[in-house]
């Protein structure tokens, strides 16, 4: 795995000299802070539930899924197709250094800058804490959850990303990829039949985000968020591989 | 330290380059040469691993490419075509990141750039965008690179596009220099430069390789003795009667005059070097010869006939075929 961080530093930079990183850190932010304030709004109102508003906040509205599916293609768009169509892909993988430490590197790279999207939003548990008790557990297993889930978006969007020559392609690939998986886990409710409902179980991304935020860490939402992120990173090492053949 | 085996590649039923075999040793300064679309640069990166070859087999420093593939790259300092580069990076930034993913230890790295820079004088651009730089200065930062880890094999690939004339001597020189404890392959397509850097030259054309051997011997053993340039007081009758009869003699061409006298070009045969039998024959019928030049053959001349002769013998060969 020699190279790979070098390769994950490489690709930090980049987004940081880039204007990329910033739009995409700005408008994550300003959509979540938008999403965390009506939130704490609609939860202040007389009568509201006694939900907890990070719970709320972690995958509770379609919003937070809908900004997550847009700022992960975002984030990794440019990690493969933008080395093919400038040509740079010829120096990476002449270097010495493996295929999979490429694969590794990209991939980190872009998870750190997922993870920096998140830094901020710690500021609304502690303007949370000011005002109200909040317990530690839900809270971080809210942002383990938004970790996996992190993880397993950010390997589908480096697949696509690898996979083509262009930008625009590789996001709305990824996109459209990420859309599909969060599509299943809708049909839970539209599905009655029991062998069914239970498969769908399995793949329901919303009710495993609402699980971690509740504090509850299920090992089968671990084992399908993992393995789902293990797959798709297998399928970026293919697509890197195949990119030799076509330049 | 460069060994291609039966090297082929073929892109869907185009062969691009076709059972190519050459061998490369150290300290030698090889020059790839051939018109465009040969297979220079396909043959480069079948060398350097990046394009796995339809069949036959590369090793460099001893390392098979498809099989210890890292010990292999690690050998090879690359300049690619059109010399891609991430534009988002500062130059410095760009050279320490590619430095520490050729394995260059973290405490030569700062050297190493530093000294890189110095090579390949892209000093003063070290804080700047790559994207902001100019065509030459991107050229060179590609050469810093490819000499950042010191390889002992350097590929590279049409170096000197895009360079200024100063800078187009500097890194010839820079090149020489490395020749003497380095393996360098380059491809070009000015033949000058060709004689004026390497020892040997390859020549590839429509895939296959035509020519493998000195650089001197290319220009002599492919265009004959050369021609010579005759100016006779004579009338253009007398003087073509006289010159055609001398030994060795396969052609005489009439020049517009220039001045007094009848011009003449006089095409020696393969191999013979007229001069001295031209001397005697006009002599001999007392045509004094009022200037004599001996026009040397260019290494361009030599390049194209050999081009066309491939073409004309594989036209004749399509022709008998079917
Ligand atoms: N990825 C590819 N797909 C299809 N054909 C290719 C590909 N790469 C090269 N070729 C073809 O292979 C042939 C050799 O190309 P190559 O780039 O090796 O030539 P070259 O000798 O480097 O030419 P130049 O002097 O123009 O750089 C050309 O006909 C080219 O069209
Ligand atoms: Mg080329």
């Amino acid at each position: 795995m020699r190279g790979a961080l070098a390769v994950a530093k490489k690709e930090l930079l980049s987004y940081f000299f880039a204007p990329m990183a910033y739009i995409v850190m700005a408008a994550f932010l300003l959509m979540n802070g938008f999403l965390f304030a009506v939130i704490l709004q609609a939860l202040s109102q007389p009568g509201a539930s006694s939900a907890s508003p990070m719970g709320v906040f972690f995958g509770g509205t379609l919003f937070f899924w809908i900004f997550l599916i847009v700022t992960v293609p975002a984030i990794t768009m440019r990690l493969g197709a933008e080395e093919r169509k400038s040509g740079t892909l010829e120096t990476l993988l002449t270097a010495p250094v493996s295929d999979a430490a490429v694969v590794a590197g990209k991939y980190l790279g872009a998870l750190a800058l997922y993870a920096a999207c998140w830094l901020p939003t710690l500021i609304y548990v502690w303007v949370l804490t000011r005002f109200a008790e909040v317990d530690a557990g839900p809270v971080a297993g809210g942002y383990l959850g938004v970790l996996l889930v992190g993880m397993l978006f950010t390997s589908v969007g480096l697949f696509t990303s690898l996979a083509s020559r262009n930008q625009l392609v590789a996001a709305t690939l990824a996109f459209a990829l990420l859309l599909s998986l969060l599509t299943v886990s809708i049909l839970t409710f539209l599905v009655t039949d029991p062998f069914w409902k239970g498969v769908l179980d399995y793949v329901d991304l919303w009710a495993m985000l609402q699980n971690f935020s509740k504090g509850i860490v299920d090992t089968r939402a671990m084992a399908y968020l993992l393995s789902g992120t293990a797959l798709f990173l297998a399928l970026s090492h293919q697509a890197l591989q195949a990119g030799r053949f076509s330049r | 330290m460069i060994e291609a085996r039966h090297l082929t590649k073929r892109f869907g039923p185009a062969t691009a380059v076709d059972d190519v075999s050459f061998h490369v040793g150290r300290g030698e300064v090889v020059g790839f040469l051939g018109p465009n679309g040969a297979g220079k640069s396909t043959t480069m990166r079948m060398v350097t691993g990046f394009l796995p070859p339809t069949g036959g087999e590369a090793l460099v420093a001893g390392y098979d490419v498809a099989e210890e593939t890292l010990a292999a790259r690690a050998a090879i300092g690359y300049l690619p075509e059109n010399n891609p580069l991430y534009e988002d990076l500062r130059v410095g930034e760009y050279l320490e990141f590619r430095a520490a993913l050729k394995g260059v230890p973290r405490r030569r790295r700062a050297a190493r750039v530093a000294a890189v820079v110095e090579m390949a004088e892209v000093g003063d651009v070290r804080g700047r965008l790559i994207g902001a730089c100019s065509k030459g200065y991107r050229q060179r930062i590609g050469l810093a690179d490819a000499l950042l880890s010191d390889p002992p094999v350097l590929l590279l690939d049409e170096p000197t596009v895009g360079l200024d004339p100063g800078q187009v001597v500097h890194t010839r020189a820079l090149i020489k220099s490395l020749a003497a404890d380095h393996t360098v392959v380059l491809s070009t397509h000015i033949l000058p430069e060709v004689e004026a850097i390497c020892s040997r030259a390859l020549i590839l054309h429509r895939g296959r390789l035509l020519y493998d051997g000195p650089v001197a011997e290319l220009r002599r053993s492919l265009a004959g003795g050369g021609a010579v340039i005759l100016t006779l007081a004579a009338t253009a009758a007398e003087g073509r009667a006289c010159l055609e009869t001398a030994p060795g003699v396969a052609a005489v061409e009439e020049l517009p005059p220039d001045g007094g006298g009848s011009r003449f070009r006089v095409v020696a045969a393969p191999g013979a070097d007229v001069r001295e039998a031209l001397f005697w024959a006009c002599a001999g019928a007392r045509l004094p010869i009022l200037e004599m030049a001996a026009q040397s053959v260019s290494l361009e001349e030599a390049f194209l006939s050999l081009t066309t002769q491939e073409e004309l013998a594989r036209d004749a060969e399509r022709e008998v075929a079917p």
